[in-house]
């Protein structure tokens, strides 16, 4: 029973404080009407755990929205971050294969990533669009993570999944009380797990899966896509709050140095080349775009999944676009 | 790749000469800090510092490290710019990237090349490692097309390939004048007039979209498979490294899995002419 720990909520914030010296504490806290990643304050708003879903998706983590990939800077923080949802670490495989490739591996990439441990935490609720079961994605975390964590009635089980999990817990075993995870908690977090799956195949239950989502796709024709894409306005929201979009722009700046800075295939001009030919210059072809990107084309290149239905995208869209009432159509009309 | 070598971060490289191939065409040679080599067909982003970087596939002799030559047609933002460089100016250089010609493929057989424009570039490149490897092929002909006489590019490269043994090459432009003595009209004109045992060929398209989109086209009508007919593809090659997502076509990144690929791959692939 090394890995799995039972410990306060007051202790483990306790020993989140201590361990604030050493590395930069996230955990999610609530903020206005959303829950979101900050740094981990004793006297600040409780965390909560196990609500879905922080508006920051985890890549930005490992891709900030801006960075100098030329230069080296040696000191580098330490991330802890708490809370993460299944989607968004499942999400991490496609942007291991791309950026953690055997030719080309990106080195800020992989500093950032060697330089984090990732607690995850199971969803106790489930928003309006989350879809993560339907491709085959478990609510509790089950990979990725360094170790996971569920709350309940002020107790925390925290599970150590990979060495730097186990690190961690035993540093907090030192020094502060834990024990192993009572039963009754164990069958509390069961039923709270079986009522969210049940919750979410049936919320999602016109939706077509991953694999289907691409063939109908595929097949579909123009009209749906220029209907869908009227009140799209290019801002590339959906793209920069979702945990697989991970496309950049390389901006130069003097001393032959370069900045990554994230960009979406739904800003005019994406594929634009010299001679000014654009092959996504028409809005339908972009919107169009990011739905063959996700479904059709990146899986036949990568193993990793490019949507994990965290339904951000459609959460964020000023156009009021939804990803599931596209592919429902395209179900229904197939 | 070491786990020390920074991707992003460019090869400085000195320009030794910049030459006036046409109104809009200049090659530029470059010198690098240190040796750089690359195969035929694979291509380089040049870095104007603190302004832009663009990709280009050299189009010098692939067997030699110690100088560079890339040409470049001025069409937008960087280009402008590389116009620009004068010789002794520093500018810098990421990659090799991509996938070039595979050369072996082509041993024993003859080598139909359709060029248009500064798509000669990459073409001039091969055409030196082809030079160099003559005795394992039967003919090679190269069949480039320009839009006027003074559009033409290599002119001195041109005459000097006209003398190699086992070399034939056929010249078109869209509008003649009274110095012009080839033929006139579009690059696909050329290949009524040569001659090409198909079954034992490998054809070579490269040029501005529309003129690869009828070539290739017309090398299908003549009867090429689409697994022997290599297209050099272009896209925005931004990163060179497969991750920015700016020059996917379909499923492939032109910068990873190409910029050279078979028709037989790309054939059903989103918007490969443009």
């Amino acid at each position: 029973m090394d890995s799995v720990i039972q410990i306060s909520e007051s202790n483990w914030h306790l020993f989140l404080q201590k361990i604030s010296q050493e590395m930069n504490v996230y955990v999610p806290v609530k903020d206005h009407m959303h829950i979101d990643y900050k740094h981990f304050d004793p006297d600040g708003p409780e965390p909560e755990y196990n609500h879905p879903l922080p508006v920051t998706p985890l890549k930005l983590f490992f891709l900030p929205v801006k960075e100098n990939v030329v230069i080296h800077e040696e000191i580098h923080n330490k991330n802890l971050i708490i809370g993460i949802p299944a989607c968004d670490l499942k999400g991490l495989e496609l942007l291991d294969e791309i950026y953690l490739d055997d030719k080309f591996p990106d080195p800020k990439y992989r500093e950032n990533r060697n330089n984090t441990i990732l607690i995850g935490s199971e969803c106790h609720d489930i928003l309006e669009n989350c879809h993560c079961m339907t491709y085959g994605v478990n609510p509790c975390p089950d990979v990725n993570a360094d170790a996971t964590l569920v709350a309940m009635d002020g107790e925390l089980i925290i599970t150590a999944k990979t060495s730097k999990g186990k690190e961690l817990i035993n540093k907090c075993k030192t020094e502060f009380p834990v024990s192993g995870p009572a039963s009754e908690l164990l069958e509390l977090a069961e039923a709270r797990r079986s009522a969210v799956l049940e919750r979410l195949v049936n919320q999602n239950r016109y939706l077509p899966d991953y694999t289907s989502s691409g063939e109908l796709i595929s097949r579909s024709d123009e009209a749906i896509w220029m209907k869908h894409a009227r009140t799209c306005v290019s801002c590339g929201a959906c793209a920069a709050i979702c945990p697989t979009c991970t496309c950049f722009l390389l901006i130069d700046r003097p001393d032959f140095e370069k900045v990554r800075q994230l960009d979406a295939c739904q800003y005019p001009g994406f594929e634009r080349i010299a001679a000014g030919e654009d092959p996504l210059h028409g809005k339908p072809d972009r919107f169009r775009n990011r739905y063959m990107c996700k479904y059709v084309w990146k899986p036949e290149k990568f193993k990793a999944l490019a949507c994990t239905g965290c339904g951000r995208c459609i959460d964020c869209c000023i156009g009021n676009i939804s990803k599931n009432k596209i592919l429902a159509e395209l179900s229904e009309s197939s | 790749m070491s786990d020390n070598v920074n991707i992003y971060r460019p090869l400085k490289a000195s320009v030794e000469k910049v030459i006036i191939e046409s109104p809009l065409i200049r090659s530029f040679v470059l010198v690098p800090e240190h040796d750089f080599s690359f195969k035929t067909g694979e291509f380089i982003e040049l870095t104007i510092n603190g302004y832009g970087e663009a990709p280009f596939t050299p189009s010098s002799s692939p067997l030699i490290s110690k100088k560079l030559e890339i040409t470049v047609m001025k069409a937008g933002y960087v280009t402008e710019k590389i116009h620009q460089l004068k010789t002794g100016d520093v500018v810098g250089i990421r990659g090799p990237f991509g996938q070039g010609y595979p050369l072996e493929r082509f041993y024993g057989k003859e080598v139909l090349i359709l060029g248009g424009g500064c798509g000669f570039a990459p073409i001039r490149s091969l055409l030196y490692n082809l030079i160099a490897e003559k005795d394992r092929l039967k003919k090679v002909i190269l069949c480039y097309g320009a839009k006027t006489p003074e559009d033409c590019i290599y002119k001195p490269f041109v005459e000097e390939l006209r003398k190699v043994d086992k070399f034939e090459v056929l010249q078109s432009v869209d509008r003649a004048d009274s110095t012009w003595n080839e033929k006139e009209g579009v690059v696909t004109l050329l290949l009524d007039d040569i001659q090409v045992n198909i079954p034992e060929s490998v054809a070579i398209v490269c040029g501005p979209p529309i003129m690869m989109k009828y070539g290739t086209f017309k090398l299908l009508e003549m009867g090429f498979p689409e697994q022997d007919i290599y297209l050099s593809m272009e896209k925005n090659m931004s990163c060179g490294l497969g991750k920015c997502g700016h020059c996917m076509m379909g499923k492939y990144y032109v910068c990873k899995d190409g910029p050279v690929f078979t028709y037989a791959e790309i054939k059903d692939q989103a918007q490969i002419w443009l």
